[in-house]
């Protein structure tokens, strides 16, 4: 389970994530879903163990992500992934693999992620040669190589084609039945609302819905009552 | 360890790929090469000038290589958010600042010993001996240049490439004066002294490294000495690095 409790934190003056609370059972799929600047990025990089919070903890199966150990069972896929250009895309999810223990290592090859993530004919190419697309597609495929429990992306659907979105949304419920949980960041709704158990809306910093989709918008389309409940704001 | 050691695997090989890199290096080559051809135009002095000569192309080079190479290791790392990639796996701050540093140093090493190869060659070429004096020249300048690099990371963790290089510049030609602040710090006396001594202390005293001199006139070079700039580079690294990783842990990704 992954549990927020309180979460804060500060930009100077400003607060960026206002006292989030979150409770997300295991093997869902949780839409976090806010407009540009609410605060899902600063939200989903605590959650990682990249920042800290101001106040407030999280735990991910009753462990704190900054004990590095713990981060053992997360995946991560940031916002528009950059990467070392001169290494080749196989490069660099082998460096990726190798910052994990032995035992948290991907069960199938490294190869096998590539295939699935649809990026492996590229493999041998330098990073700087590749599309945005592509990019992104190396950024699904660099969160998987610990075979993780937990999974972040951070606006996984931007920057890819129908044809690459479709295979990302298979991708994600096809992990979803191996019993894992993802927590993504988005704000294309239409995409959003066929695959997610739970959403959470965050607006200034402060969430402002959790629970399910259905409930959230009615007999609207979740894009409707979603620019609706935040023009009210 | 391990961790650092990955990293600093991975920074060596996004180093050498480098294009620009290769073109200094060709440079390098070219100008230690050259030194047979002003030698040349010497009057029975062709090995001396060899020796000043490839030493200081070695040395020039070497600083352009550690300057090129680390003044956006950290910057670059945070301003593309290669971080974010590094930091959500389990690898600490103190991981990413001594594997950059390792890589790194690799990088360098490995392009001073390519120089080092190229001059001792044409020295014995030209009927020169295997020149072991100049490989503890070379040995002390790469304990330099590891100062210069972790003075480099520390920077750039706060600082842009352009304002970091400029800091480092200007702590190698204070690092190389330092001998003459101390010098003029005694004969002046009062508050300036305390002044003056202070920054002796503080900045790095790069001419512990600077050996040059006295083996191109082959003047014998203390061993006690050579292991105290040793030492004396090791625990700058500790500190600059020291350092980098506390300003590391404070900033916001």
């Amino acid at each position: 389970m992954i549990k927020i409790d309180g979460l804060t934190k500060y930009y100077g003056e400003q607060k960026a994530v206002d006292n989030l609370s979150l409770s997300i059972p295991e093997g869902t799929i949780f839409g976090f879903l806010g407009p540009n600047g609410a605060g899902k990025t600063t939200t989903i990089k605590m959650i990682v163990g990249i920042n800290t919070p101001d106040s407030g903890s999280i735990n991910i199966n009753g462990r704190t992500p900054f004990m590095p150990s713990a981060r053992e069972e997360i995946g991560f896929m940031p916002e528009e992934p950059h990467f070392y250009d001169q290494l080749t895309g196989l490069e660099f999810m082998r460096f990726a693999a190798n910052l994990f223990s032995q035992k948290s290592q991907a069960k199938e090859s490294l190869e096998e992620i590539l295939k699935k993530t649809g990026i492996y004919e590229a493999r041998n190419k330098k990073i700087k040669n590749y599309s945005k697309g592509m990019k992104q597609r190396l950024g699904f495929a660099q969160a998987l190589v610990n075979d993780p429990k937990y999974i972040f992306l951070d606006e996984p659907l931007e920057g890819l084609d129908p044809i690459g979105r479709r295979e990302l949304k298979i991708m994600l419920e096809n992990i979803k039945k191996e019993g894992k949980t993802i927590f993504f960041n988005s704000h294309i709704l239409s995409d959003v609302e066929n695959i997610c158990d739970q959403i959470g809306i965050i607006h200034l910093g402060k969430l402002i819905y959790f629970g399910s989709v259905d409930n959230f918008r009615k007999d609207k389309s979740l894009e409707e009552q979603f620019v609706e409940t935040i023009k009210k704001l | 360890m391990r961790n650092i050691l990955i990293i600093a695997g991975n920074t060596f090989h996004q180093a050498i790929r480098d294009k620009i890199l290769y073109g200094i290096i060709i440079f390098a080559l070219i100008f230690i090469g050259s030194s047979v051809v002003i030698s040349s135009l010497s009057l029975g002095e062709d090995i001396f000038v060899i020796r000043n000569f490839g030493l200081a192309g070695i040395y020039i080079f070497g600083l352009i290589i550690t300057i090129f190479l680390g003044a956006s290791a950290i910057y670059e790392e945070v301003e593309r958010k290669t971080t974010y990639l590094l930091l959500s796996k389990p690898v600490t701050r103190a991981d990413i600042i001594w594997g950059k540093f390792l890589g790194l140093l690799a990088g360098i090493g490995t392009t001073i010993l390519l120089m080092a190869v190229a001059y001792l060659l044409i020295l014995l070429v030209s009927g020169g001996s295997l020149d072991f004096p100049a490989i503890l020249a070379v040995m002390l300048q790469m304990a330099e240049v590891a100062l210069l690099l972790a003075v480099l990371i520390m920077f750039s963790i706060f600082t842009t490439p352009l304002a970091a290089t400029i800091y480092t510049i200007l702590i190698l030609y204070i690092g190389h004066v330092l001998p003459l602040i101390q010098e003029f710090a005694i004969k002046a006396g009062g508050t300036t002294k305390y002044l003056l001594m202070v920054a002796y202390y503080i900045f790095p005293n790069l001419e512990k490294f600077n050996i040059r001199n006295l083996v191109v006139h082959n003047i014998p070079i203390p061993p006690k000495e050579v292991l105290l700039s040793l030492g004396y580079s090791a625990a700058y690294i500790l500190l600059a690095l020291f350092i980098a990783q506390r300003l590391l842990n404070r900033k916001d990704m």
